[in-house]
């Protein structure tokens, strides 16, 4: 007689590999046939989580359209299964499918869309952390730079893409054919900053400089190193704007080695 | 040093303490957010799926917005409790930062499993009804009871396989599990019938197997009739009104149980807020007609 662990991994196998031998064997008879049975199961399977891709990347359903977008996602589903319950974090790894994935080679700029859609929905369900207030600037403006650094807010992305994904992005979401058919796709790179602000989720395309002066930070890179990758700018307003708008959580102060003669 | 402003200690307690009324509540999706926060319809409780309102932003809003007047029970789909590996710590946690946030009248989850080699297999599925499997569940329930500080609801499941070498009935699995730990069990009697009409059992025999005072919750909702190859599957869909003959189980289920918190759950082809409030009323009158007529006390 099969003890739990082992029943449980011969259904594993069935629902993700269709592999069904096993499991098969230890189904009590009836008017169903045991693939019947499962086939229950494995719908159940593949609907929930292909519906969990579809609200987490809707410009990228919109782009392929729902019956390439199942497609896609019952190979992705197979190969990655979520490894928790919590499906809203779900489909880390669906941008990189995307990317490899060779019926959607004609759509060179969707990997870049994918990753931008899983920036923004990590900013939806981001943990709620209160900001930064600008009096903290107060509190840091005679502290040697480079013993400075700052925490970002959870919900705070920066992303890169090749492509004008966030023009794509937009373009889809609004429902915008006009503006979607305009783009140029040689238009990138982007500079993205996703965050959840008061009001929702927000992708803003930012400046070079303001854009790797951000990251540097969020890196957790010190004030004085973020300074660095953009000499010549306006640190105090990058970081000034920054706060504003509520991109960080908080900051530490580390010691450093005095020289002592 | 750190400077951060702490978001508010969860110890402490946010609401008006509510618990669960016996009266007819209804199973709140996303798309009835905006409308049950900004009318503030006449329901007597509402349920929620604890995973939908993980993490932060607009949903756990919503939901803190709507617990200010409402009792709130949260119904969770991912503890697993039948898991013969270890609970998943990180999501016990979730759970714990939700019922904090929430201060729930009642706390559920499923007499069944969805986790094996740490795969999440995003359903509820069937346990062999073994000795062994009672002990697992047993033991599940048992730390997440710790964990949580509280009792818990285990739910009957709907199912559409059992395993040959299950050696107990359902409905004497789901009694000992509230036996030995304590849990309190959440009825649903859709899934019975679904369950029993799958497999050919006696409805009627399975809640008189119950043990009347550890059930405090009922569900009721709607499941689909799928035809296969000539022979009729029952699915447990919660996608449209309950069916008369469930209606006719939880008034069995009433007699026998006494009057118990009633829920409407409809999950998939959502009508409107109108549509769910019928199917509660009709609830609100059963447990009324009970309650005059029968005197049904638990004993």
């Amino acid at each position: 007689m099969p003890n739990l662990l082992e029943t449980q991994h011969a259904f594993l196998r069935a629902i993700v590999t269709r592999d069904t031998v096993a499991v098969t064997e230890q189904i009590a008879d009836g008017i169903f046939t045991p693939a019947e049975r499962l086939d229950v199961y494995r719908n159940t399977f593949l609907s929930v989580l292909t519906n969990a891709l579809r609200i987490s990347f809707p410009a990228v359903h919109t782009l392929v359209g729902e019956e390439f977008f199942e497609s896609a996602a019952q190979y992705f589903v197979e190969a990655e299964p979520p490894h928790c319950a919590y499906l809203n974090a779900y489909g880390a790894g669906f941008a990189d499918f995307l990317a490899q994935f060779a019926p959607a080679a004609g759509l060179p700029y969707l990997a870049d869309v994918a990753r931008l859609e899983w920036a923004v929905n990590g900013a939806l369900h981001a943990e709620d952390v209160p900001p930064l207030e600008a009096e903290a600037l107060a509190d840091i403006a005679n502290v040697p730079p480079e013993r400075v650094t700052f925490i970002p807010h959870p919900s705070v992305k920066l992303l890169l893409p090749d492509y004008p994904a966030r023009k794509i992005w937009h373009a889809v979401i609004a429902e915008d054919d006009a503006a979607l058919s305009a783009i140029d796709l040689s238009n990138g790179p982007e500079w993205l900053l996703i965050e959840r602000g008061a009001n929702g989720v927000e992708v803003t395309a930012l400046a070079k400089s303001e854009w790797r002066f951000a990251y540097a930070l969020c890196a957790g890179e010190s004030l004085a190193s973020a300074m660095n990758a953009v000499p010549d700018r306006n640190i105090s307003l990058f970081l000034a704007r920054h706060i504003a708008a509520g991109r960080f959580i908080g900051f530490r102060l580390s010691g450093y080695q005095e020289m002592t003669p | 040093m750190l400077n951060a402003r702490q978001a508010p200690s969860p110890s402490a307690a946010r609401y008006e303490r509510r618990s669960i009324p016996v009266g007819a509540g209804i199973g709140l999706r996303f798309p009835h957010h905006k409308f049950v926060a900004e009318t503030r319809p006449e329901v007597a409780w509402f349920e929620v799926h604890t995973e939908n309102y993980m993490g932060g932003g607009t949903p756990l809003r919503y939901l803190e917005n709507i617990r200010r007047d409402y009792p709130i029970s949260l119904h969770g789909v991912g503890l697993s409790l039948g898991s013969a590996e270890r609970l998943d710590r990180a999501h016990l946690k979730r759970v714990r930062d939700v019922a904090a946030r929430i201060e729930p009248g009642l706390l559920s989850e499923h007499l069944s499993w969805s986790i094996a080699g740490g795969i999440y297999l995003a359903d509820l599925l069937p346990l062999p009804m073994t000795e062994e499997a009672l002990d697992v569940v047993c033991w599940h329930v048992d730390e997440v009871q710790d964990a949580l500080g509280r009792k818990i609801l285990a739910e009957n499941p709907s199912s559409y396989l059992q395993f040959a070498h299950s050696t107990i009935p359902e409905w004497e699995f789901l009694r000992a599990v509230a036996e030995r730990t304590g849990c309190g069990i959440l009825c649903d009697v859709n899934n019975i019938y679904v369950s029993a009409c799958n497999h050919g059992w006696d409805a009627s025999a399975y809640l008189a197997a119950l043990p009347k005072t550890a059930v405090e919750e009922i569900h009721l909702a709607g499941h689909a009739v799928k035809e296969i190859n000539g022979r009729f599957l029952r699915i447990d869909d919660h996608g449209s009104r309950v069916s008369p003959e469930v209606w006719r189980l939880y008034e069995e289920a009433l007699a026998r149980f006494g009057c118990v918190p009633t829920l409407i759950e409809w999950d998939t082809n959502i009508p409107d807020f109108t549509v769910l409030q019928e199917e509660a009323f009709q609830a609100e009158r059963a447990l009324r007609w009970v309650e005059e007529h029968c005197h049904a006390q638990p004993a």
